[in-house]
């Protein structure tokens, strides 16, 4: 699509005059291939994708409903639903704006690059004096020297500065062809090619692959099912700069399979750990929900209300406390506390904590043997749990969440197809930007013992440049002429 | 003494005079392309536009080095606070950094084809992007930390990629707005000698459609390595947050542009006012985003 009809005429009316003239766009093209290539289309596609991409940037995209009711409104979140604004760029529309954009490209490709192809194994070599008074730049130099000669000057001069030169002599005179930059026209169909590889790499990824995200707690061992191996989270820790910035966060992790340890990384940010193309990120870290190091409880004496006792327990490790008659043990914990009454299951509601409260195993010797009970404690609510049959009342005065490392896990079949897609379009527009395709038409013509060198040229792209290299050029014939 | 902060406040006044000589340049109103015709020897002892000229020039280069020198103090009080060095990690830096891309540009754009009055419309560009710089609060100008998400060295690479594009954009914009203030002149017949300076509406054209397909292809790079970034990082090259989202928009629009001039005839007047059209986009990338729209850049 990037490419003028401009090498079309030639071919078509070999050594004629040729109007450069508009391209037609006024009624529908009879050619599918013509509509579906053209330029006019690439760029209508272009501006759609920026409009559709900037509502998905101005409406936030994949939140709740309630969400959207409450920044616009009611009628306006049931357009945004029925037009699908509140997911854009998942929607059929973008999708098919998009798969235009390929298939426009790739149809531009069908049409346009054969004829590049041909014109940088041939080229058309003679055209007429009108033919080179029409191009942009152009000019008429007599020469008091002969034909034959000067010719012979032109190509080298050409040869010297990259040009591919060709001569041929005609029934009244020589013509004389330099053209140089074609890779300009060529890069522009790399670029154009590279598009549908990359949305290729991107399918092939979104069908195979899989993005997920996990949490893990440093000492346990999880499996991942579609890698079928184990990860033991080793270590999760985090840097700090010298004004208390967070530098770094960091998780030891080992890959176990086949029941041997085969992979220890400690990944960071922005360095992940791959294991059989499987690749693990560390994405974020958090305070664990259903799980403490430690909690500091305060031990009080009903009938006195003196604290008679202040400890600080080990998650899962039993603690005596002596002359109490105590064993304490934090057992459990839920950072949003929840209680479903039919299976009389304590949970967390959500992973943030927003009322946490902790089990506690109590162990309490007295008369008739050992007392055992296990109240769930509300850190921000203390003193609401009364155990009956206790001499004691229990707070939980502060603890010490788990921190979990948030692991993204990531295999990308396809990543490699797109990486090659994204080197292709870079060269394809680099050459197609900086290198520009130029050529240039010479004749000399003898009439009546005086012979004239008709020069004309011209550039798909960089004129400003093309303008200057022309009239240098210009010089240096009329010095030879 | 010489720290980063004075070195940038002394690259903004620099500019500013920078600026106020190119304009100067441009009242005095002869072009250059008229004195190289007239060949030296013609210029009258009453034309000031040669020295204005030359000292413009001059200030500017003199800016740059300042500039360059202000990203190479400001590389080694990152390097020693934090050990990493990329002088582009925070908004300031990067306005900085895209400011002297736009002067480095202009400074080719004149020693290869010599039209100084570009510089009115350029590097007045370039000042307001040092000028904004400075305009930020003081605790987004100073050298803070990365953070973990950007310690990376694809920090150097992305963003000084990406910014370059920007400068490129901006470029073609200021062009654009002298080829209005040219072209309107013509229309109208004004013989103002502010637009004669100027050079003509083809070159003015050609040289912003040529900063379009420099900036173009390095957009493209930029995202790209910003998309390999994120895949390393995140694990997934594109995810539609809003800045990338943002930059893609921005690299589509001067795709049209790339492709509209393919057809006959599409430039001058339009193309003028689509690259003004396509910088405020830019700005709105560069900017907007950071401060209107959430997103994993709300960093940068």
């Amino acid at each position: 699509m990037a490419d003028s009809a401009a090498e079309e005429p030639l071919s078509k009316k070999p050594g004629g005059f040729v109007r450069w003239g508009q391209f037609d766009w006024s009624g529908l093209p009879g050619n599918i291939v013509d509509l579906l290539s053209s330029l006019k289309l690439a760029i209508s596609l272009f501006i759609a994708l920026a409009i559709l991409a900037t509502i998905g940037t101005v409406i936030q995209q994949g939140e709740s409903s309630d969400f959207y009711i409450k920044e616009y409104g009611e009628p306006l979140f049931r357009w945004f639903q029925t037009l699908g604004f509140t997911d854009v760029y998942n929607q059929v529309w973008f999708r098919a704006v998009l798969g235009l954009l390929i298939v426009n490209s790739l149809t531009c490709f069908y049409k346009r690059f054969p004829g590049i192809w041909r014109s940088m194994r041939q080229s058309q070599i003679t055209v007429s004096p009108a033919f080179i008074s029409s191009l942009k730049q152009n000019a008429e130099i007599p020469l008091e020297r002969d034909g034959g000669h000067v010719a012979e000057q032109l190509i080298d001069i050409f040869g010297r500065k990259g040009y591919r030169v060709s001569a041929a002599r005609t029934d009244n005179g020589i013509s004389v062809f330099a053209t140089k930059g074609i890779m300009g026209r060529v890069g522009a169909h790399v670029a154009h090619v590279s598009a549908a590889v990359i949305v290729l790499g991107g399918l092939i990824g979104s069908v195979t692959g899989f993005r997920d995200f996990g949490v893990g707690l440093p000492g346990q061992t999880y499996w991942i099912p579609q890698g079928e191996f184990n990860l033991k989270v080793d270590k999760f820790w985090m840097d700090y700069y010298a004004n208390g910035a967070i530098k770094s966060y960091n998780s030891t992790l080992t890959v176990i399979d086949d029941g041997k340890e085969q992979l220890t990384k400690t990944i960071t940010v922005n360095d992940p750990l791959v294991y059989n193309d499987i690749w693990f990120y560390q994405s974020s870290y958090g305070d664990h929900w259903d799980q403490i190091d430690k909690a500091k409880v305060v031990i009080k004496e009903k009938g006195s209300d003196q604290v008679v006792g202040d400890v600080m327990l080990d998650w899962k490790e039993p603690m005596e406390i002596p002359g109490l008659g105590l064993t304490l043990n934090v057992t459990g914990f839920a950072a949003d506390f929840s209680f479903d009454s039919e299976t009389k299951q304590v949970s967390s509601k959500t992973s943030e904590h927003n009322n946490p409260a902790v089990q506690l195993a109590i162990t309490e010797r007295n008369s008739d043997g050992d007392a055992i009970f296990r109240p769930w404690l509300f850190v921000d609510f203390p003193g609401i749990i009364n155990i009956e049959d206790s001499k004691y009342a229990f707070e939980i005065a502060a603890y010490g969440p788990s921190k979990y490392t948030g692991l993204q896990i990531a295999q990308n079949p396809g990543i490699t197809i797109v990486w090659t897609g994204c080197l292709m379009i870079v060269v394809g527009m680099a050459l197609s930007s900086f290198i520009f395709h130029r050529r240039l038409w010479m004749s000399i013509q003898s009439k009546e013992s005086k012979t004239v060198l008709y020069i004309g040229g011209n550039t798909h792209k960089g004129q400003i440049d093309f303008t200057r290299e022309f009239s240098g050029l210009l010089e240096q014939i009329q010095s030879l002429a | 003494m010489f720290t980063a902060l004075f070195l940038f406040d002394l690259t903004f006044w620099l500019y500013l005079a920078a600026v106020v000589l190119y304009v100067g340049y441009v009242a005095v109103g002869r072009s250059g392309l008229q004195l190289a015709a007239e060949g030296p020897g013609q210029v009258s002892a009453s034309d000031w536009s040669v020295p204005v000229g030359q000292l413009a020039t001059m200030i500017t280069a003199v800016g740059l080095l300042v500039n360059t020198s202000a990203l190479a103090m400001r590389a080694h009080e990152r390097y020693l606070l934090t050990g990493t060095f990329a002088p582009w990690s925070n908004q300031y830096e990067a306005m900085a950094f895209v400011a002297w891309s736009i002067i480095a540009g202009y400074l080719l754009l004149e020693f290869k084809y010599g039209i100084k009055a570009i510089g009115a419309f350029v590097v007045s560009i370039g000042f307001i992007a040092m000028g904004a710089a400075s305009l930020l609060p003081y605790r987004y100008q100073t050298a803070e930390p990365l953070v973990p998400a950007l310690n990376s060295y694809w920090i150097y690479i992305h963003v000084s990629v990406t910014l370059t594009s920007y400068a490129a954009f901006a470029m073609a914009g200021g062009l654009g707005v002298m080829y209005l203030l040219k072209e309107r002149a013509e229309r109208k017949g004004l013989q103002s000698s502010v637009t004669t300076a100027f050079p003509n509406l083809e070159t003015i054209d050609e040289l912003g459609y040529k900063a379009i397909t420099i900036g173009f292809p390095l957009l493209a790079f930029g995202i790209i390595l910003g998309a390999m970034w994120a895949n390393y990082a995140w694990g997934g090259y594109w995810s539609w947050d809003p800045k990338e989202t943002w930059s893609l928009i921005v690299w589509l629009i001067y795709g049209a542009y790339i492709h509209a001039r393919m057809t006959r005839g599409w430039g001058g007047r339009r193309a003028a006012i689509y690259s003004i059209f396509g910088l405020l986009m830019v700005i709105f990338c560069f900017w907007g985003v950071n401060f209107l729209l959430s997103g994993l850049h709300a960093y940068a």
